[in-house]
């Protein structure tokens, strides 16, 4: 038997085309025995990097099987297919495929010839580009580069001209359109002849099978074709699908790139299945009168000796003024000594010191740690708040060279969990930056390394449960109703199609064979890469040039390049990339420093905010979070009072143990217990009690977790680390069950109880999928400090930090400004002739300073023109015109302003304002007529008084929150048998609450369990509903914005949960607020009149929880 | 005098009209019945105004004394007074609900505002500005009669007449730039008993003596009995027809020609009985094509064929007799096919066709098909193909 090695293969990394992801198509070139398979995507290696993740995968596979037969999982993961559960960070793995691949372990897994198949726009050939060697890549990368930079985002421009200049070192397949339909076909000979002249002994010209019957007839011709052109013939399958099952799926694929429906794909669809991955035998029937072609493919395979570990990743040489890059750190790392410790530093911090640039000479990393520091210079200069997180805290150096904040002595470091030899893993610095500035740091470092050097990672989106179903419904000839009652009934970005009993729910007949073939085509797509897009932040900096290591596209954003990878084929490549992370408490703090700055005269920085005070310690005792950085969550709030934090490692550990790690790990209410000292810290002896001590006995953090294994366990530090990240990248129990046994029995040998030894292995489990490093811990803490400090001491100042800087956080607006009230703060209204675009501060006779709400509070308000408004407004405005004369703000705007009451200052009512805004047409003045033409005197309108209740509702409409009343104020006549929320505390037994719904949680930690706040006038309730109870109310739990919640109070300390038995949607009683009349208490209609929005008033009447939707948003974490 | 009302009503003046019937509510009574008897349910409201009677009836109905005109529609909101919904939405904004508020605000700084449109809506509905029902023209009728003064039975005689009357109605059809689908003619004999001839055209005309030649047949089979005294002649069913250029050539002619063919046919087998091959997107053979009356849709041209050769005549499967033991995916040495039997002679294929997966269609559940043009030693070119899955074998069509 020949071996045959597969030339021409597509997966879905040419979006919208291939039709199996390239973990598939590998595993199943390895169960089918190829020599070799190439991944040749159109205009792109973006797939490249997971076929051959999944090789290696395959490969380790293969050496633990040998070990242990009897395996049955052995395919490697799809990670596209992975979902990360957005409240809990936890990835979902879908259940393997029922076929687990039957792979002989006798064969040699096949090699990948990472490749690309190159388009053309001015040419009917198709080329497949396959780089023989390192340089043959860069050239090709290079080229692709060339290409996409070129065109808009998505596309590549290549032409004849281009392939011909940058080719050499590769194999060339020419795919020249089929040879029995095409007319051209003196062209065609031309190029290829033109190529082959070009590159000599590189040309080859691909014939694929096509199964229409004529397959002999086009091999022959494509034979004649090889002999006139003298590009000898090989024999290529043009994969689209690694089984032919996926037909259907790539047909769907086929109608979402031309824009038709299934109906009518007419004869683009797939005639058959054939386009799958063949075997050697299938494709030697196919070629049997032409061996040498298929044994060509052999030769080509054999001579594509790239392969990517090839790729020499050289960072760029941090030198400077020919000191280098070591010398530069050591002298900056010494300068940082004296910095950050002006009384003289200790002497532990020196040896640290010592002892991490020694390793980092070593590994060669010290030019990793200049770029940060520069990076962080930069911010610096520009007042750009930063801090590092991650793992970075840990070492000495990143503290002294000022990219971190955390303290050396107030953590226990370890250098090791950030590089270590065994791991030869780069380091990973990421950098928060403030929200809103991040954009200039990005440009400079492009600027710094060119765009040449420098690029943004990718970010594959994918198809999501709901996206899925929309196109996909589409694409079936569904119905609108039909796909809207589908995705509906998802919650969030769930990772698995509406199964039968959801769709029976929302009266969809799960025997229709359209919806259940629908259904399966969902579950097949999702996962499905979509496009690329920008990573957050992660940049890849190179010596040379970075697009001869992979191909660099335009972003959607302006000024942006981004290279085709993600951030884990860059580090399964060795890439070293910087974060340059957004986070939007920075934002929040820079803000609220200047604004101290400006008005207390108080100069602050991260560093020197005045340490451990106690009255803050004592404001988070009392749960008084709202808005503080990380302990606002709803979790975090109802730990607070159990947790009782006094001192900065109080809040490390606070933040570290809400997370999947420890909650899954059971570890949480030993911890409380024995911090609240009902319970005795055993003492697990010294060794380990110096890994745990400082926590009570209890792992919480990540590095605890791996210490155990080695300390407890008896692991090597570098077979804990092996487990730690068996754990995060293969979570399935064939692999982990050996080292839960080693490690369980491991625990048992050195005296440690059963159940605890469990404990420690769930939780190692956990932190597999998410758990913080203390250092990452720490470096939250201290901006969980640095916020409750403000807030403590200045509650206007920090509202005003965190208005300024939404989006951002927990709460909306209207939750922020109430807290705020609550804390004795002023907050004044918009007014044209007081705010500005921020929120502001306004000095109060009492010395004190109230919040003026800006215009950014008001919806559809532009910048521009608050900008306008504030530089023309002198004295003030006297009346709604003058702001269109002097400040030159179109009507729109003023309507958008009169409908924020911001005239209110005028003496002006909304209604009168909206009045005065409507009768100025023209987006302009006209130059000659002046305030006293033929419009001037007007006679008087009166315009009917608004109700408090439809004052509240406008306020919502435009400022999303109210400074008069609160809705259930104005409805609480009605709902006489509700409890105060502030009267939860005295209640016990069943009661009755009503609330509006600020958020809604369902935690992956929590097993359904739904978590809503309620709020009403008096305060905040926290409910909990079971998923059972979720069952039956399902509609009112997702949908509601009014809920009316029974049920039984249970109590825990301080905190007060509400475990719903009952629960009404009530949304529909906020549309009443809005009838001219108050409400009336009976619930009838007093005068009964048609209201002015029922159904016959044209097509502004909506359902009342749409309107309720629209006014009262909640945010919902899913 | 009625007239259509938005997309849902109708408007009647019925100035002088009520004490006939007794009152407006009377009048509305009776109408109710009325429209009820006919199967229809309606709200409606009598007033003085066009604005407030089609405000009224939409929002409850009722009638409206003489001068309380105010009182009736001051409740109703603003929506109500034919105002697009934009408006209707930023007047409630400031708080201007229902019409009695806006009545009661001066005129100009609401046209400033809103425009003239709503203060034109406002002062119609209140009766100081008049809007008076302009009812729609009927449609035309095509129809003409001649009345003979001597009856006649002479087959000759009545196309003779049938020709003055076409010329008279085609005339008219020219007029309106109509052309006629269905004719009828009616013949009145002296007994008073009546002969009726109908045609169809297979496409809209109005040429007299094209009409005329498909007239011919059926007058032939009228019984004139005592003779025939009068005639009409009838288009009951119309299509738009613009006037056409003459003379636009051999390509026009010959779709005359082809429709005149299709009338006679289609006159004789029924429309629906006239039919002609389309051309379908699909790559499954027997759904390439699709059959529709020849009458009612228009030729069009098959598109550039790709892909491998089709036969000549495809018919639905039928079963071909292999030897017991051909169990293979080649095709048979020997088979069967309608009684005969024949020998393989060459064979290429296979042209594989999967069946469309989101189409249920019961021909096709025994999966995908393996097509082989198979040339038999006995002469037929025929296409085979075989169901892998159960290994059947099945012809399909015929080369030529």
């Amino acid at each position: 038997m020949t071996g045959y090695a597969e030339l021409c293969v597509t997966s879905n990394f040419s979006f919208l085309r291939g039709a199996s992801h390239p973990e598939e198509l590998v595993t199943r070139a390895a169960e089918l025995g190829l020599a070799s398979i190439a991944i040749t995507d159109r205009n792109s290696v973006a797939g490249v990097v997971r076929a051959f993740s999944a090789l290696k995968e395959l490969g380790r596979i293969r050496e633990e099987g040998l070990a242990d037969v009897g395996h049955e999982t052995n395919a490697p993961m799809i990670r596209s297919q992975q979902v990360t559960d957005h409240s809990s960070r936890q990835t979902i793995t879908p259940d393997p495929q029922e076929n687990a691949p039957q792979i002989s372990s006798d064969t040699p897994l096949p090699r990948l010839i990472p490749g690309t198949r190159i388009v053309l726009i001015d040419s009917t050939i198709d080329w497949l580009a396959l780089p023989t060697d390192v340089a043959a890549w860069g050239r090709l990368t290079r080229l692709l580069s060339l290409g996409k930079r070129r065109a808009e985002k998505g596309q590549c421009h290549l032409t004849r001209k281009d392939l011909l200049e940058c080719c050499s070192g590769m194999v060339l397949v020419g795919l020249p359109p089929d040879p029995l339909e095409a007319a051209h076909k003196l062209d065609v000979r031309g190029e290829l002849q033109a190529m082959s002249r070009a590159f000599p002994g590189q040309c080859f010209l691909g014939a694929a099978p096509v199964y229409d019957g004529r397959d002999q007839i086009r091999i022959n011709r494509l034979g004649q074709l090889s002999q006139i052109t003298g590009l000898p013939m090989v024999a290529v399958g043009e994969v689209m699908m690694h089984r032919s099952a996926r037909r259907p799926l790539a047909d769907v694929l086929t109608c979402l790139r031309e824009g038709c429906t299934i109906d009518n794909i007419g004869e683009r669809r797939l005639t058959n299945g054939e386009h799958r991955l063949k075997s050697a035998i299938e494709m030697a029937r196919m070629f049997h009168r032409y061996p040498a072609a298929l044994r060509r493919t052999l030769e080509i395979a054999d001579r594509c000796a790239f392969r990517l570990d090839d790729l020499r990743y050289q960072y760029p040489d941090e030198a400077q003024d020919g000191e280098p890059a070591q010398d530069r750190l050591a002298r900056l790392s010494r300068e940082g000594l004296h910095w950050r410790y002006p009384k003289g530093t200790p002497a532990k911090i020196v040896a640290r010191m010592e002892k991490e640039l020694r390793l980092i000479g070593e590994m060669n990393y010290a030019s990793y740690f200049l770029t940060v520091h520069d990076i962080v210079a930069f911010a610096r200069s520009k007042g750009i708040l930063c801090q590092g997180r991650g793992s970075a805290a840990n070492s000495v150096v990143c503290y002294l060279l000022g990219m971190t904040e955390v303290p050396p002595e107030s953590i226990t470091l370890i250098f090791e969990r950030f590089i270590s030899k065994e791991r030869g893993e780069p380091p990973d610095i990421d950098v928060d930056f403030e929200h809103e500035r991040r954009e200039e740091v990005i440009q400079w470092i492009y600027e710094r390394y060119g765009r040449k050097r420098a690029g943004l990672t990718a970010t594959v989106i994918h198809f999501r449960s709901r996206a899925a179903i929309r196109e996909v419904g589409k694409v079936m000839g569904l119905s609108q109703d039909v796909i809207a009652r589908l995705s509906s009934q998802i919650w969030g970005w769930s990772s698995s199609a509406p199964g039968e009993d959801r769709l029976r729910d929302v009266g969809i007949d799960p025997a229709d064979t359209r919806v259940t073939l629908t259904a399966r085509l969902i579950g097949e797509i999702i996962g499905f890469p979509r496009h690329l897009s920008q990573h957050a932040g992660g940049f890849v900096i190179t010596h040379g040039r970075l697009d001869e290591l992979c191909p660099i596209e335009n972003a959607a954003m302006d000024d942006r390049t981004v290279i085709e990878w993600d951030k884990d084929d860059i580090n399964a490549l060795g890439l070293l990339k910087v974060d340059i992370l957004a986070l939007g408490m920075l934002t929040c703090i820079r803000k609220a420093f200047a604004l101290l700055a400006e008005f207390r005269g108080q100069h602050l920085t991260l560093a020197n905010v005045p340490q451990e005070d106690p009255v803050v310690y004592d404001m988070l005792c009392r749960a008084d979070a709202i808005g503080v950085f990380q302990v606002e969550s709803r979790a975090q709030l109802n730990f607070l009072p159990r947790m009782l934090p006094r001192k900065f490692y109080d809040l490390v550990c606070e933040v570290a143990i809400i997370r999947p790690g420890p909650i899954q790990g059971g570890m949480v209410h030993p911890f409380i217990n024995r911090r609240q000292g009902k319970e005795r810290v055993e003492d697990l002896g010294p060794a380990m009690m110096e890994v745990l001590g400082r926590t009570y006995g209890v792992p919480l953090f990540q590095e605890q977790a791996m210490q155990i294994a080695v300390v407890a366990a008896g692991f090597s530090a570098a077979e804990a680390d092996r487990l730690r990240r068996s754990l995060a990248t293969f979570k399935r129990m064939g692999t982990i069950g050996d080292f839960r046994d080693r490690f369980i029995s491991g625990m048992l040998a050195r005296g440690h109880e059963a159940d605890f030894a469990q404990r420690c292995f769930a939780q190692i489990e956990g932190f597999g999928s998410y758990g913080f490093p203390e250092s990452h811990a720490a470096s939250f803490a201290r901006l969980v400090y640095v916020s409750a400090w403000l807030k403590c001491h200045h509650p206007e100042v920090f509202t005003c930090g965190l208005l300024n800087s939404q989006p951002m956080g927990f709460y909306a607006p209207a939750q922020l400004v109430r807290d705020a009230r609550d804390h004795g703060v002023e907050v004044r209204p918009v007014s044209v002739n007081h705010s500005l675009w921020d929120c502001t501060l306004e000095p109060r006779t009492d010395g004190k300073l109230a919040l003026r709400l800006g215009f950014r509070q008001i919806k559809g308000m532009r910048k521009e023109d608050a900008t306008w408004i504030v530089v023309a407004r002198g004295n003030g405005y006297p009346d709604v015109e003058s702001l269109w004369r002097r400040a030159g703000v179109r009507p729109d705007a003023l309507e958008r302003l009169a409908e924020g009451d911001a005239f209110a200052a005028l003496g002006l009512s909304r209604r009168e304002a909206l009045w005065a805004a409507r009768a100025l047409r023209a987006p302009k003045p006209l130059p000659l007529f002046g305030s006293d033409s033929e419009g001037g005197a007007e006679p008087e309108v009166i315009l009917p008084a608004m109700t408090l209740g439809q004052e509240v509702i406008e306020d919502y409409l435009s400022l999303r929150h109210s400074l008069r009343a609160h809705p259930l104020e104005l409805l609480r006549p009605q709902l006489h048998d509700s409890l105060p929320h502030d009267r939860l505390p005295t209640e016990t037994g069943r009661v009755k609450v009503t609330g509006l719904v600020i958020t809604r949680q369902r935690p992956g930690t929590a097993a359904g369990v739904i978590f809503l706040t309620l709020e009403d006038e008096t305060g905040v309730s926290n409910v909990v509903v079971w998923s059972k109870v979720y069952e039956t109310f399902r509609n009112a739990v997702i949908a509601g914005r009014l809920l009316r919640v029974t049920g039984r109070i249970e109590r825990e300390g301080q905190v007060i949960h509400l475990i719903a038995e009952r629960i009404e949607d009530l949304s529909s009683m906020l549309a009443t607020l809005r009838r001219p009349s108050p409400p009336d208490v009976n619930g009838g209609n007093n005068d009964g009149t048609v209201p002015p929005d029922s159904k016959s008033a044209g097509n502004s009447a909506r359902h009342p929880r749409e309107q309720a939707k629209k006014l009262f948003p909640s945010r919902d974490f899913h | 005098m009625v007239a259509v009302d938005g997309a849902d009503g109708l408007i009647a003046d019925v100035t002088g009209v009520p004490h006939l019937f007794g009152g407006d509510a009377e009048l509305r009574d009776d109408l109710h019945a009325k429209l009820e008897h006919a199967g229809l349910g309606v709200v409606s409201a009598i007033a003085e105004t066009r604005g407030a009677a089609h405000a009224l009836a939409r929002h409850g109905g009722g009638a409206v004394p003489e001068g309380e005109l105010m009182a009736a529609i001051g409740r109703l909101p603003v929506s109500a007074l034919r105002i697009d919904s934009k408006t209707g939405e930023a007047l409630s904004r400031m708080g201007l609900i229902r019409i009695s508020d806006l009545a009661a605000q001066p005129r100009a700084p609401l046209a400033r505002r809103f425009g003239s449109g709503l203060v034109r809506r406002l002062d119609q509905a209140l009766g100081m500005q008049p809007e008076p029902v302009a009812p729609a023209a009927e449609l035309p009728h095509f129809g003409v009669r001649i009345t003979l003064p001597e009856p006649i039975g002479l087959q000759a005689d009545v196309m003779a007449g049938l020709s003055r009357l076409l010329e008279r109605l085609c005339g008219k059809l020219a007029c309106h730039h109509m052309g006629a689908r269905r004719l009828r003619l009616v013949l009145h004999r002296v007994d008073r008993e009546t002969a009726h001839v109908e045609i169809g055209l297979a496409r809209a005309m109005r040429d007299p003596e094209r009409i005329a030649a498909l007239f011919a047949k059926g007058v032939d089979e009228v019984e004139a009995g005592f003779g025939i005294d009068a005639m009409r002649l009838s288009a009951h069913i119309t299509e738009p027809l613009p006037p056409e250029q003459m003379g636009a050539g051999p390509n026009l002619r010959h779709e005359d020609a082809l429709a005149d063919l299709f009338s006679r046919l289609g006159n004789r087998l029924g429309f629906d009985h006239v039919l002609r091959l389309l051309p379908a997107r699909s790559k499954i053979p027997e759904r390439s094509f699709l059959l529709a009356p020849a009458a009612y849709s228009e030729a069009e041209a098959p598109p550039r064929r790709q892909g491998p050769e089709r036969p000549i005549i495809i018919f639905p499967p039928e079963p071909v007799m292999t030897a017991a033991f051909h169990q293979s995916t080649t095709p048979p040495a020997r088979f069967r096919w309608r009684r005969m039997q024949f020998t393989t002679l060459r064979v290429t294929g296979p042209e594989r066709i999967a069946p469309e997966w989101w189409f249920d269609d019961p021909a096709w559940r025994s999966g995908l098909r393996d097509y082989w043009k198979v040339e038999t030693c006995e002469g037929p070119r025929l296409w085979l193909f075989c169901t892998p899955q159960v290994s059947n074998w099945f012809a399909q069509g015929e080369f030529a």
